[in-house]
């Protein structure tokens, strides 16, 4: 974080104060910010389904999402064509691209509003899930394949996967 | 309502010929791939490509649900299933149906009435269309026997969910009808998971011809007369053309009424293919299938009547009325089609999947290629081994005849093996440019024939 970020983000709320906007939601390198005046209900996009955000809400210290753009509800009101290509951050030395089994639906809980099945820093074992992938209302879990630690969930909750796309980064134990 | 986006399930020609007529009328695209294809033309040409699964067939281009769900996430409004994978499961037509999305082709039900062979021939019967000699299902080898006995040799066993060729088997007399049985079940049972068997009368001289029709759904149809798809291989096409010149007008206008009466009186719902066996001897001609879907030859007919079914079909879902009638579909000139197959003929149709290197193609006001390749593309050994179909125009069937020569000529594709030289072998040869060939005679008289010159 450079060290003028502080302000900015300051100046950013004074605008959001100002405005009339109901909702802002912000993506930059090494920066995700979501603002709201919903206290109940508000969830940015990167949240997990069910998880609510406290008015203002900055999360920091996560890369950009693989593919931000990809969830459900926006992509129905959003031209097929102007679809971006999935930003996607390098995977770190040694770690381990976990990829999604199918296309379907990304979520990150068993079901809205319980913890999530996995957090950046867990361990993992071969048989821990560490995600759910819905088709069609069948609701299938993913085993995390291998024995390690999360150092990134690449997806949001929520978002469309397709096959092969990284869910998530594993530093394999020695 | 008009099709906004529309989900193209299937791969190869098929996927880029929906994309273009989806383009031409101001549809987005969004198509559902294998990850095998994403880099394919159909897969570029759209809009959006996305990937459903693996290159397995049944983990992605087979899976309704995989499907379905793409085409939600992506805010599709239709569906167009292209032809074989799924587009005669009535679960993906109800899958679709109940999620709000548009299905390209038919009604799940009409889907599932036509897709069992006996209910078909069943609806055939109530709609006094002709039908082969044959049985009902079979329960047993001694049943089996009986049938073939009444029916009278040769015979075909057939599974009653068959399709495509497979899992039939000719039988000339009672004692090969007990030996075949067994086999043929087993067949069955493994190719469709149905083992069920019946049979028919076997016609020896015989052409196969269809008719394209084109239903409202509301008990409308039109039709686009018919194709000659007699140029056969095991039961696969290799030639189709339009139309069937040797067929007398009268039998022809009889074949299409009656393509039109059974489609009708289902009150059949967008492109559909009524196929007949025309036995040439008897001068009549009896039901097969109804294949209820875009057909591979299709653009044959779309030559001769100078329309665009595909989207034609794209906008009858999207809820324009069928306003054609009858008598605006002038047929004129005569069309042939060649699939092109990345297989060896010489070498026993051995496929032949990798990187195509030379692909120069033909050009001309009346030759048309219908293609997902270009040089550098990899022939997937995942799918089928079409790679291409050759059509062409003449204004009569020697015209048509004399340019597809011309186009084959000038058809050159290194790097697989195709069939090409056998093509142009099949078109230039006395029995198909003098129009007495039969569906059997290409294993019987055009291969054996192909594979002597290689040998001189």
């Amino acid at each position: 974080m450079k060290d003028d970020t502080g302000n900015d983000i300051k100046t950013l709320i004074d605008m959001f104060d100002e405005s009339d906007w109901k909702e802002l939601s912000l993506q930059i390198e090494g920066l995700k910010i979501f603002l709201s005046r919903d206290t109940d209900n508000a969830v940015p996009g990167w949240l997990e389904h069910g998880q609510t955000a406290s008015g203002i809400s900055t999360q920091q210290n996560e890369r950009p999402l693989a593919t931000g753009q990809h969830a459900m509800h926006a992509q129905q009101q959003e031209a097929a064509a102007s679809d971006p290509a999935p930003e996607q951050t390098p995977v770190p030395e040694g770690a381990v691209v976990i990829t999604a089994p199918n296309l379907g639906i990304f979520y990150r809980a068993p079901k809205p509003g319980a913890p999530p099945y996995v957090n950046i820093g867990d361990a993992v074992d071969a048989d821990t899930e560490i995600c759910l992938i819905e088709v069609m209302k069948l609701f299938t879990p993913v085993p995390a394949g291998l024995k390690g630690v999360v150092l990134e969930i690449c997806v949001a909750d929520g978002e469309m996967i397709e096959f092969g796309q990284p869910l998530l980064y594993l530093q394999p134990e020695k | 309502m008009t099709i906004a986006r529309v989900f193209i399930a299937n791969r190869g020609e098929i996927a880029v010929r929906i994309i273009r007529a989806a383009k031409s009328l101001g549809i987005e695209t969004v198509i559902g791939v294998s990850s095998a294809d994403t880099s394919t033309l159909g897969a570029r040409l759209a809009d959006r490509c996305i990937v459903l699964g693996p290159p397995e067939a049944a983990k992605s281009y087979l899976n309704e649900k995989l499907i379905v769900q793409g085409a939600l996430a992506t805010g599709c409004d239709a569906l167009h299933p292209g032809y074989g994978f799924l587009s005669e499961r009535s679960a993906l037509a109800s899958l679709c149906e109940e999620h709000g999305i548009a299905f390209v082709g038919p009604r799940p039900e009409t889907i599932e009435a036509l897709g069992d062979k006996l209910s078909a021939r069943r609806i055939a019967e109530a709609s006094s269309v002709p039908l082969v000699p044959g049985s009902e299902a079979l329960a047993s080898v001694d049943e089996a026997c009986a049938a073939a006995e009444s029916i009278g040799f040769p015979v075909v066993i057939k599974a009653t969910a068959g399709g495509g060729g497979r899992g039939m088997f000719l039988a000339e007399d009672s004692a090969t009808v007990r030996n075949l049985f067994s086999k043929a079940s087993e067949e069955a049972r493994s190719a469709f998971g149905n083992g069920e068997l019946y049979i028919e009368r076997f016609v020896r001289n015989a052409r196969h011809v269809e008719v394209q029709v084109f239903g409202d759904g509301q008990g409308k149809v039109i039709h686009f007369g018919e194709r000659d798809c007699s140029v056969q291989r095991r039961y696969q096409k290799l030639i189709e053309e339009a139309p069937c010149v040797v067929m007398p007008d009268t039998l022809r206008r009889q074949l299409h009424a009656a393509a039109v009466k059974l489609t009708s009186d289902l009150h059949y719902r967008n492109a559909g293919t009524v196929e007949f066996l025309y036995d040439v001897d008897r001068g009549e001609f009896y039901f097969i299938e109804v294949n209820a879907r875009i057909q591979v030859e299709h653009p044959v007919s779309e030559l001769i009547a100078r329309r665009d079914i595909v989207a034609m079909q794209l906008e009858l879902a999207g809820g324009k009325p069928l306003d054609l009638q009858q008598d605006d579909i002038v047929l004129q000139g005569h069309a042939l089609e060649c699939r092109i197959n990345a297989e060896d003929a010489d070498n026993n149709f051995q496929p032949s999947p990798g990187r195509i290197g030379t692909w120069a193609v033909p050009d001309g006001d009346f030759i048309r290629l219908d293609t997902f390749c270009e040089s550098g593309a990899l022939v997937s050994p995942y799918y089928d081994n079409m790679i291409a179909k050759l059509i062409v125009y003449g204004r009569d069937r020697q015209e048509a005849i004399d340019r597809m020569l011309f186009a084959l000529e000038r058809l050159r594709i290194e790097g697989i093996r195709t069939n090409i030289a056998l093509q142009k072998y099949i078109v230039g040869h006395p029995d198909f440019t003098g129009n007495g060939i039969s569906t059997r005679w290409l294993e019987q008289t055009g291969l054996p024939d192909y594979l002597n010159t290689l040998e001189e």
